[in-house]
């Protein structure tokens, strides 16, 4: 092992940990000079220096790099979703925290960092033990955000997310342990080979359910979505962002890189007519569940935050819609869906956080006549939710359209209906779901405001939060395969060992 | 001026109408206008263009957008959809003139405008079914603002309704488009490469009727015709127009020009449904509009029976019956956007009222004489009195109809003499009701001003014109109907 080149190849993470130390040791000194704890600018602003020195090392790091060691691999699918992982991350530091200012931002922010570090690490390693460790090191620090202006509503949404977060972690090392024992396999790839002898063997296969409903958890998949709802509402927007984007964008990578790379043959089959026992099945029945549940309930939501929730369960479950197919190109075009998804979801918290500071509460109500408060506000509104119901020219239609159609092309041959059902499903859900994020538009673009009265304005790093997004989403939107076609060619190559 | 300037006129409006700083808002009618005008002219000059060289080749444009997928950025202007530009840019003009009184919050009123109109021109010229359906859903979210907005009469459920309706649609029709995508190797968009792929007759007999309900539920096909009459009455007027006029033709396009020539199998097996369906919406939408108490919803569900015409000349899918139908998506278009232009603008703006009893009282012969005349010659039109473009267009569908089903024809006659039933009611209640002069000065009425007159004029003129001299837009569909994508419908038993 090459330790000069796995210390290149770890940079990003040492510079986002060394910031975070940096930021505790400033939080500390000026507690100690003013008696007073840092300013919550203050603390963003060394944050987000750190991660854009380490979305550098990234970018210039040298291709091919490869230390020999097992625990890091630095293939095209970690390069990227390095990178996503940060620029989400970056988003989320520049929007506001929360309602009430927090008490300690040091700690906060030095979090975030450590939050960041875990899922970088996690979507760039084929190996089993070491991604369970990144993992956790990246929950932990989201359980610990999720509780941070100590209200009882975040203290709640901390505590279910704990023990949801526990259970789930506790599944998750289970399954890795029985693949363990199956194969006597650390990594995925060599897992693959043994998996390809003996394809179905009920020890591996218990092992991997138990790894999808630990992955579920963490991306809210139903029926494991329970927590959402609690902690999009109770927490602080910045922590919300986090878990809603960043967090599930590595969700997907790892579950990608253990259906596609650990587990392909025994990928059975969802196709209608055909259906074979193996995880595309068991990935169909989630996507299917998720699909129903996210947006039936988030029609009834009258909290934004909680109708995001619900959102994200229907999102995991296009998501899902994208991995059943077992095509390379499928799961690329879900992986560029949960990056606009990200965006656009961030885009909207972050509306949501500017309303709730100048209305004091997340009800669609409290949107009413945003058009006229604040019109730029309200027209990237418009952009974010109109992504997320899918409609073009924005990237969550090019995302979802490219993710069904996929699907289909990789599981009908011939006349037969494949995969139709489930697409069919998929994009009839996707159509009831432009209802509910009509519902706030409408409020923001029809209603007039009650109260009269400019907006407050927002803070220059919060309009930057609002802004970034809906221009990406637009121009992704337009010219998707800016995006598309790196991931899609990272997949396949991170598939073959790159 | 190639037939590009139509879409980029109108999405360069929409652009600079949202570009405009608050002071100068009065502007944006102007510029509205001016990025429709050009629209229409660019159209109407490519028409005149195909008509001296109809043997030259299309224009086209054809880039590559998103490779690993495969769709293209691909349009193309034949004869068939070089007239449905014109109609598009004809009613952007009308409903832009019959806008010209808006001045709630008039840049975002004109910006969701021309998106609307740009999108529909998109579809028109969209050669990939990728392309086309970005187009088709651009038209969605401004449809809902402009009847959430500006609308009238139940107008937030109405605008739900329709949105509703259009977004379940398009689900159908991705669903359709993808699995034609995924069987013809998941390579290409195209249409004509789509078309071009055999697909098994077990897969058109389900994938067909998807995509083409998907498509048709927006031309108000029978009984999913629902959101129409809703939709339309709860619009602002340029925006029924719109609706009615060009909006509902996208379905009817879509089905025409995808659904028919991708599984032309399955269309054979679906036939004679769509052919009842279509009957009994003409029936049933003469019916409903026969016993409606307001103006609006009588033109509503006239739409309703007339966009039936459309869709049985699909169904009959012979040459006189595709063209009948494109002649009557051209000729509704003009006729539904001047109906709604004199009742939701003209008529009401001035008596406050839709109500068919209420408008008795204004006797429109006495107090606005210019209006009573205009609304009579829109009704002959919409009859399908010969010397207008409706009746043209029926007995196009009439014959192509006779050639396929012969004993449908009976159905259609009676339809047409409901037509003519509820056209004459609506007319004499509001025009002519028989009744003794009251005091003429209590319903003073303010005249018609000259952004009315003009637009009235256009609709009236060029639905005169086609049905005195149709030759040129037939020259110009048939143009349309030799591309190979219909020879499939066309050579079916």
């Amino acid at each position: 092992m090459n330790y000069s080149t796995l210390f290149i190849q770890l940079l990003p993470e040492a510079v986002l940990v060394v910031t975070a130390l940096l930021l505790l040791g400033v939080a500390v000194a000026t507690e100690a000079k003013t008696g007073k704890p840092i300013a919550n600018a203050t603390a963003s602003a060394i944050s987000a220096i750190g991660v854009i020195l380490a979305g550098f090392a990234i970018f210039n790091m040298p291709s091919n790099i490869d230390s020999g060691s097992q625990l890091i691999s630095m293939d095209p699918l970690a390069r990227i979703f390095k990178a996503v992982v940060l620029g989400l991350g970056l988003l989320a530091i520049l929007l506001p925290p929360a309602r009430r200012e927090i008490q300690n931002p040091g700690e906060f922010f030095a979090l975030i960092l450590f939050a960041l570090t875990g899922l970088s690490l996690t979507s760039g390693t084929n190996h089993l033990l070491f991604l369970f460790v990144a993992l956790e090191l990246a929950s932990l620090s989201l359980y610990l955000l999720a509780g941070f202006p100590r209200t009882a509503r975040a203290s709640e949404a901390s505590l279910k997310y704990f023990l949801f977060g526990g259970v789930s972690a506790a599944f998750l090392l289970f399954g890795l342990s029985l693949v363990y024992g199956f194969s006597n396999a650390a990594t995925l790839p060599e897992l693959a080979v043994k998996l390809a002898e003996n394809p179905t063997s009920p020890l591996a296969i218990a092992g991997l359910v138990m790894v999808v409903v630990g992955i579920g958890f963490k991306l809210a998949a139903a029926p494991f979505h329970y927590w959402a709802p609690d902690v999009y509402q109770g927490a602080p927007a910045t922590s919300v962002a986090l878990i809603s984007a960043a967090s599930k964008a590595v969700g997907m990578v790892v579950l990608v890189r253990f259906l596609l790379i650990g587990f392909s043959a025994a990928s059975g089959s969802a196709a209608w007519g055909g259906m074979v026992a193996g995880w595309s099945l068991w990935i169909g029945v989630l996507a299917a569940v998720s699909m129903i549940f996210g947006n039936v309930l988030a029609l009834a939501q009258t909290s934004v935050r909680r109708l995001l929730a619900y959102s994200a369960v229907a999102n995991t479950g296009y998501l899902l819609v994208g991995l059943c197919a077992n095509g390379a190109s499928a799961a690329g075009a879900a992986l560029f869906y949960v990056v606009v998804y990200g965006l656009a979801t961030l885009g909207t918290l972050a509306v949501t956080a500017a309303v709730e500071r100048n209305r004091g509460n997340d009800s669609p109500t409290s949107f009413a006549g945003l058009v006229h408060r604040s019109p730029l506000q309200a027209v990237a509104l418009l952009v974010f939710l109109a992504s997320l119901a899918g409609i073009p020219p924005l990237a969550g239609f090019a995302g979802k359209f490219a993710m069904f159609s996929a699907a289909l092309s990789a599981s009908t041959h011939g006349g037969d209906p494949g995969l139709t059902w489930l697409v069919g499903l998929a994009s009839i859900m996707s159509a009831i779901s432009l209802y509910y994020y009509l519902s706030i538009l409408k409020q923001a673009f029809v209603k007039e405001s009650a109260e009269a009265g400019e907006e407050s304005p927002i803070t220059a790093s919060h309009a930057l939060a609002v802004g970034i997004p809906a221009a990406a989403l637009v121009v992704l939107g337009l010219f998707p395969a800016l995006l598309l076609d790196p991931i899609t060619a990272a997949l396949i190559g991170s598939m073959s060992g790159r | 001026m190639t037939p590009a300037w139509t879409l980029t006129s109108a999405f360069a409006a929409a652009l600079l109408v949202l570009l405009l700083p608050a002071r100068s808002a009065g502007f944006a009618k102007v510029i509205a206008l001016v990025g429709s005008l050009v629209g229409m002219v660019a159209a109407a000059v490519a028409c005149l263009a195909r008509l001296s060289n109809p043997s030259g080749a299309v224009w086209s444009f054809d880039c590559d957008w998103i490779p690993s997928l495969g769709a293209r950025f691909h349009l193309a202007a034949d004869g068939l959809s070089l007239t449905l530009l014109l109609l598009t840019g004809i009613v952007a003009v009308a409903g832009v003139l019959f806008s010209w009184n808006v001045t709630h919050r008039p840049r975002a009123f004109f910006a969701f405008f021309m998106t609307i109109i740009g999108g529909v021109y998109g579809v028109f010229l969209s050669r990939d079914a990728f392309l086309l359906f970005v187009f088709y859903e651009i038209v969605i979210l401004p449809k809902y603002m402009l009847i959430a907005i500006w609308g009238s009469t139940n107008k937030e459920y109405g605008a739900m309704k329709l949105t509703m309706y259009s977004i379940g649609a398009s689900a159908l029709i991705l669903i359709g488009i993808s699995v034609a995508y995924a069987a013809a190797g998941g390579t290409s968009f195209d249409i004509a490469h789509l078309a071009a792929a055999s697909y098994s007759p077990a897969l058109q007999s389900w994938a067909f009727p998807i995509l083409f309900l998907g498509f048709t539920v927006l031309a108000g096909i029978w009984p999913f015709h629902t959101w129409a009459p809703t939709g339309h009455v709860a619009a602002p007027t340029a925006a029924s127009m719109l609706l009615a006029g060009v909006v509902m033709k996208l379905g009817a396009f879509g089905a025409l020009c995808v659904a028919m020539p991708l599984f032309p199998l399955g269309f054979a097996q679906w036939q004679p449904v769509i052919a009842g369906l279509a009957v009994i919406g003409i029936i049933y939408g003469a019916l409903t509009a026969l016993s409606q108490k307001d103006l609006k919803f009588v033109i509503g569900y006239s739409s309703v029976s007339h966009m039936g015409f459309i869709l049985l000349g699909m169904a009959a899918a012979t040459h006189w019956g595709l063209r009948g139908a494109v002649l009557q998506m051209i000729s509704h278009g003009i006729i539904a956007g001047l109906l709604f232009g004199i009742a939701g603008r003209v008529v009401y703006e001035r008596t406050h009222t839709r109500d068919l009893a209420a408008l008795k009282e204004f006797d429109l012969w006495k107090t606005l004489p210019g209006v009573a005349i205009a609304f009579t010659l829109a009704t002959a039109a919409s009859m399908g009195m010969p010397g207008f473009s409706g009746f043209v267009a029926e007995i196009s569908v009439v014959i192509g109809l006779w050639q396929a089903y012969p004993w449908l024809t009976i159905a259609v006659a009676i339809g047409i003499i409901l037509t003519g039933a509820f056209s004459l009611r609506a007319l004499q209640k509001t025009c002519f009701p028989n009744r003794t002069p009251t005091d003429a000065a209590a319903h003073a009425l303010p005249p018609l001003t000259w952004p009315e007159i003009s637009a009235i004029s256009l609709l009236l003129a060029v639905s005169l014109a086609i049905g005195i001299y149709p030759k040129p837009w037939i020259v110009l569909i048939d143009d349309g109907l030799r591309s190979p994508l219909f020879n499939s419908i066309l050579s079916l038993p």
